[in-house]
């Protein structure tokens, strides 16, 4: 029984990890620039494909780094797409949040054709970047790439915190997303903050892909999953809060393992919808949230 | 003077003749946008003719396909294109109503006529757009269209988590339609016949919405998408015009799912409920221009014509590469849609007492 209990609360913790990551990124960009950016999952699963491609002789033969370095190509190819939809889409129809809406998303099914023309469309493994599992001798089992993912989140939150609040040009992110106008007549460069926010969200992705990419599937349809994840958690965090959506990932990480273990895995998603549509409607702002004004 | 003004000047003629008896219910037309709806109306409707005669059976099936889609492209711009609340959940709605037919046919009596599990989908579609729009509908901007996408989310699981009933991924079969009408048999194993059992709902509903479009109601819905507060300052429950709106949505929809389920012969989650689906309406809606009910009709066709028969050339996945490329290019360069923009080049070119109505 209590090793039962532990089991929850440390599978529930390394989920709910990866799901701060998936989260973090796509909330930035709506509180920096007001822009929903649907193509984050599709951010996801190209920083899984990318992790795929330099680390298995599967898809070029004489490409096989090592996993951690290629978790670092992961998180490069992550950031500069990430940028470059900002750059080379977003900056110009995002005046439109209808247009932007859209297009977002039909990036996104345009990633996903695309993986499925290079990959074909069945689900392949990722080289894991840390075999084997532990803690069998206290009663619970964790693989250790659960315990990397873990880890590497919380290094993650916690240099964004430090990038955020104690760097001048992490502050200039931060005032933007409190007050554009106000930032800009501090003399904050509005673009160049905001293309910023896409490298991070982007960074943030593609090293999620990679946990999400071994520990579930990479597949040109897992951009699906982690963008309407993202969605629940940064809706009951309060879209644009960052703080908001670490506490919601938790709550829907920790959702989500109670209903795999009580009820199948068949169940995993429908009670997090579930919840967000009671959250929607009962406070549409979120746990941390300010009231999405129309402008 | 030249040949072309006197024909333009015949067109003016027939048209002011339209508009002093029609113009009034569904919008005023000049010469050459007079014309160039009759000349696609005739085009459609002798489909089976010219098809035949150039030796492409083929796209006669894509055309009646297309007119399927034309329909819930409609449905979706009545509610999303004309409110504003941009819904990404619609194909939750036709698929809802094929669903039914589909259960209908395989749970409760596989000899159920047609005329009787059409209108059941219908209304199955209608309740489900209430249960969607009365809860959404309180929220705003963006968490409108969250809920509808997650809407989508949960009736796609559903298919998988009841697979008894449903079929899961595999999906159910439903057969073609065969009904009496004055006497005469309709079956729709005859490509011909199937193609007309598409278009002319297609049609009766481009009308009726397009009424509906230019009525009170319609102005009511434009308004709320401009200015909501303005609306609701007026004294005008803006809430239960939005639900009207998606109601008004739930039927068309509902029709074209249950078509939809016909011409395939089956239902699966993929075909009809899959996110993609929904984004696929809207796509067609913002290709031909929003807001414009004639305007998601030939969105539709541009795209399913497009699909089915042009870009087949890039293969089987390198035609959707393709096609949302168009897509995407088409929601940057030209945001107002193809269809209006040719639409107000003729407005201007026929010029004569003003057939302008936006």
């Amino acid at each position: 029984m209590l090793g039962a209990i532990g089991s929850f609360l440390v599978t529930g913790a390394m989920i709910s990890a990866i799901y701060a990551l998936i989260a973090i990124g796509f909330t930035m960009i709506f509180g920096v620039g007001g822009v929903l950016n649907l193509a984050h999952g599709g951010l996801i699963m190209l920083g899984a494909y990318g992790f795929l491609v330099v680390t298995s002789s599967s898809t070029v033969e004489f490409l096989a780094i090592p996993p951690i370095a290629g978790l670092a190509v992961a998180i490069a190819v992550g950031a500069v797409a990430s940028y470059g939809l900002y750059v080379g889409l977003v900056e110009y129809i995002e005046d439109n949040p209808v247009i932007t809406f859209l297009a977002t998303l039909v990036v996104a099914l345009i990633l996903a054709e695309l993986a499925i023309v290079a990959f074909s469309s069945s689900p392949r493994g990722l080289v894991n970047l840390a075999p084997g599992s532990s803690g069998q001798s206290v009663g619970l089992r964790v693989t250790n790439l659960e315990i990397v993912a873990f880890v590497t989140s919380w290094v993650a939150i916690g240099l964004l915190w430090y990038y955020v609040t104690r760097t001048d040009d992490g502050r200039s992110i931060l005032a933007t997303s409190m007050s554009q106008r106000g930032a800009q007549l501090t003399g904050v460069d509005l673009p160049s903050v905001k293309a910023k926010t896409w490298l991070i969200a982007g960074a943030l992705a593609g090293l999620a892909g990679v946990f999400i990419g071994t520990l579930q599937q990479t597949s040109p349809t897992m951009w699906l999953d982690p963008l309407a994840l993202a969605f629940i958690i940064v809706v009951i965090g309060g879209i644009g809060s960052i703080k908001g959506s670490i506490v919601a990932a938790y709550l829907i990480g920790y959702l989500e393992t109670l209903t795999v273990t009580l009820l199948g895995s068949g169940f995993r998603g429908t009670f997090s919808l579930v919840v967000l549509v009671i959250v929607l409607l009962v406070m549409p702002q979120g746990l941390f949230g300010r009231e999405w004004v129309h402008e | 003077m030249s040949s072309d003004t006197q024909t333009g000047g015949s067109l003016e003629s027939v048209a002011d003749g339209y508009n002093d008896r029609f113009g009034h219910l569904f919008g005023e037309l000049n010469g050459p946008q007079f014309a160039l709806l009759i000349g696609s109306l005739v085009v459609l409707l002798a489909a089976p003719v010219w098809t035949s005669l150039l030796g492409a059976g083929g796209l006669l099936r894509t055309l009646a396909l297309a007119s399927i889609w034309a329909i819930l492209a409609m449905a979706w711009d009545i509610q999303s294109g004309y409110t504003g609340y941009i819904s990404f959940g619609h194909a939750v709605l036709s698929g809802g109503a094929a669903y039914t037919t589909a259960m209908l046919v395989a749970h409760v009596n596989p000899d159920l006529p047609f005329l009787v599990t059409a209108p059941i989908s219908v209304f199955a579609a209608l309740v489900i757009g209430l249960v969607i729009a009365i809860p959404s509908l309180r929220l705003r901007g963006p968490y409108f269209s969250l809920v509808t996408f997650v809407a989508g989310l949960i009736f796609y699981q559903l298919t998988y988590a009841f697979s008894g009933y449903t079929g899961g991924e595999l999906g159910q079969r439903v057969g073609r339609i065969e009904f009496e009408l004055a006497g005469a048999q309709v079956t729709t194993f005859d490509p011909v016949t199937r193609y007309y059992v598409m278009l002319v709902p297609m049609l009766v509903i481009a009308v009726a919405l397009l009424y509906v479009a230019r009525s009170n109601v319609g102005m009511i819905l434009i308004a709320i998408r401009e200015n909501e507060e303005a609306v609701a300052a007026a004294g005008i429950d803006t809430t239960k015009f939005k639900i009207w709106s998606f109601v008004l949505s739930s039927i068309p929809m509902g029709v074209g799912g249950v078509l939809l389920a016909h011409f395939y012969g089956s239902v699966n989650p993929l075909n009809f409920l899959l996110v993609d689906r929904s984004i696929e309406i809207i796509a067609m809606a913002v290709v031909g221009g929003m807001s414009s009910i004639l305007g998601p009709i030939g969105g539709a066709f541009l795209v399913i014509v497009l699909r089915e028969e042009v870009l087949g050339v890039f293969g089987v996945t390198g035609r959707w590469v393709a096609l949302w490329t168009v897509v995407l290019l088409v929601l940057v360069f030209a945001r107002d849609g193809l269809f209006r923009k040719l639409w107000h080049i003729l407005g201007d070119r026929g010029r004569a007492d003003g057939g302008d109505d936006e």
